[in-house]
């Protein structure tokens, strides 16, 4: 599979720098199987100039993934995603998704949902994922 | 970290007032080091400076004390080798009203060893310059196209550009940023600009410097800056005290229970520490560099 830059939507006036935004985004595109392993990434070039965005500030993001093994640069072919799962105990990866249930939680509050509904609505979204990722 | 004689333009301490006895000095100590293949965004409010230290970069004004070097120069006596490799982009254009487009081209053309006719061409198509028209007539903004082309044709490996976009239509400038991503496409080529348009400069710069109070408050990498600057919005459980304050915040806004406080960095201990001692939320935001600015500027 092949991802073209107009699949990355990059905010420069956001306060998250735009590798971030990349970075996030390529992880996004491997987790929902938009990206499967050996797929590989859009050119640098590209992406600058697709995006309108600095060269270095593309490389700069590639790099970073590749220090945490999501993607790895191989020779004539440039990024190509390697492997699915991320490092840090169970432990550590959970602390890292507590900020966004919090989020889930308060907005569920706001909305008047009942702790199973808010349940049911993640469940919904797992299955839809898993959906994409095998079609 | 590069040493001087790596750096494309290296300024130290650098003061400089208008007339004989000006008591307030335009630049007060300027410090700026800008290495190879550096985008720099240089930013200020309105009459910080901006256009001041760039001529003196470029040698059009003489400097009152302090020391510039560019291309391990002194711009006042730039080498005419050292002169082939800058480009300059005025805030006001400074072109030949009688010639037409093509004919200024060709005028400038003679003075570059390096001009590149194609590239020059190019251009002049892509941003839909009329080739033939005589300039005087033009619109601003047209001139300030036709200034950027006389400025890149040479193929510069430092380009220095005063509010480049100022006079630009949205497409225009989209247009310029497209070319100057190009120029900087080379590693070693270097490029200076100065703006207030926070929007441009984030979608191109690498670096950032910003100039207040005649001296460079701040200069660093574009993304080490948003990873680093951060607001915390503060919801404590009782009324904060007045002399509410956190070490190394950059402005603290106290209402009751509530606090805003601008962070040059943030780490995870402060947040934690703040959430026990004064029994608050804390949520930590992220800036985008207008943010930046005003926090800056206004601190």
């Amino acid at each position: 599979m092949q991802v073209t830059p107009l699949q990355f939507e990059v905010h420069p006036s956001s306060g998250v720098p735009i590798y971030r935004q990349i970075m996030d985004q390529v992880r996004a595109l491997v987790a929902g199987g938009k990206l499967a392993p050996g797929d590989t990434l859009p050119s640098v070039r590209q992406m600058g100039a697709e995006l309108g965005i600095n060269m270095m500030t593309v490389s700069k993001a590639y790099s970073k993934l590749e220090a945490e093994g999501v993607v790895s640069r191989s020779r004539g072919q440039g990024m190509v995603v390697d492997r699915v799962d991320v490092g840090g105990t169970v432990a550590d990866r959970r602390k890292e998704l507590q900020p966004f249930a919090e989020q889930l939680v308060v907005r569920g509050i706001q909305l008047s949902l009942s702790d199973e509904q808010m349940l049911s609505v993640v469940k919904s979204s797992q299955r839809d994922l898993r959906d994409t990722a095998s079609a | 970290m590069f040493s001087m004689s790596d750096a494309v333009i290296h300024v130290r301490n650098l003061h400089k007032s208008y007339g004989r006895s000006a008591t307030k000095p335009v630049l007060n100590g300027v410090d700026l080091t800008v290495s190879p293949g550096m985008v720099l965004g240089l930013v200020g409010t309105n009459g910080e400076g901006k256009s001041t230290l760039i001529k003196c970069l470029l040698g059009l004004l003489r400097i009152t004390s302090g020391e510039i070097r560019v291309f391990g120069e002194d711009p006042w006596n730039l080498s005419a080798a050292s002169k082939a490799q800058i480009g300059y982009v005025p805030q006001e254009p400074a072109l030949l009203p009688w010639m037409t487009v093509r004919q200024q081209l060709a005028y400038a053309a003679a003075f570059f060893p390096t001009w590149d006719a194609t590239f020059a061409a190019e251009l002049v198509e892509r941003w839909r310059l009329p080739a033939n028209e005589r300039i005087g007539p033009l619109s601003l903004g047209q001139k300030q196209k036709v200034s950027i082309v006389l400025a890149l044709a040479h193929r510069p490996k430092l380009l220095i550009l005063d509010e480049p976009v100022a006079s630009l239509d949205p497409v225009a400038r989209r247009q310029f940023l497209e070319s100057l991503m190009q120029a900087a496409e080379t590693d070693d080529n270097t490029i200076l600009f100065s703006t207030h348009i926070t929007s441009d400069l984030e979608r191109i710069a690498s670096h950032l410097a910003m100039l207040k109070d005649g001296q460079i408050v701040l200069c660093d990498e574009l993304d080490h800056l948003k990873d680093r600057v951060k607001r915390l919005r503060i919801s404590a459980g009782a009324d904060l005290p007045r002399t509410f304050a956190i070490g190394g915040a950059l402005r603290t806004e106290v209402h009751g229970r509530n606090a805003l406080v601008a962070m040059a960095s943030v780490d995870a201990g402060l947040v934690e520490e703040l959430r026990t001692r004064w029994n608050a939320d804390v949520s930590v935001e992220d800036l985008n560099l207008e943010e930046i600015f005003v926090e800056m500027q206004i601190a």
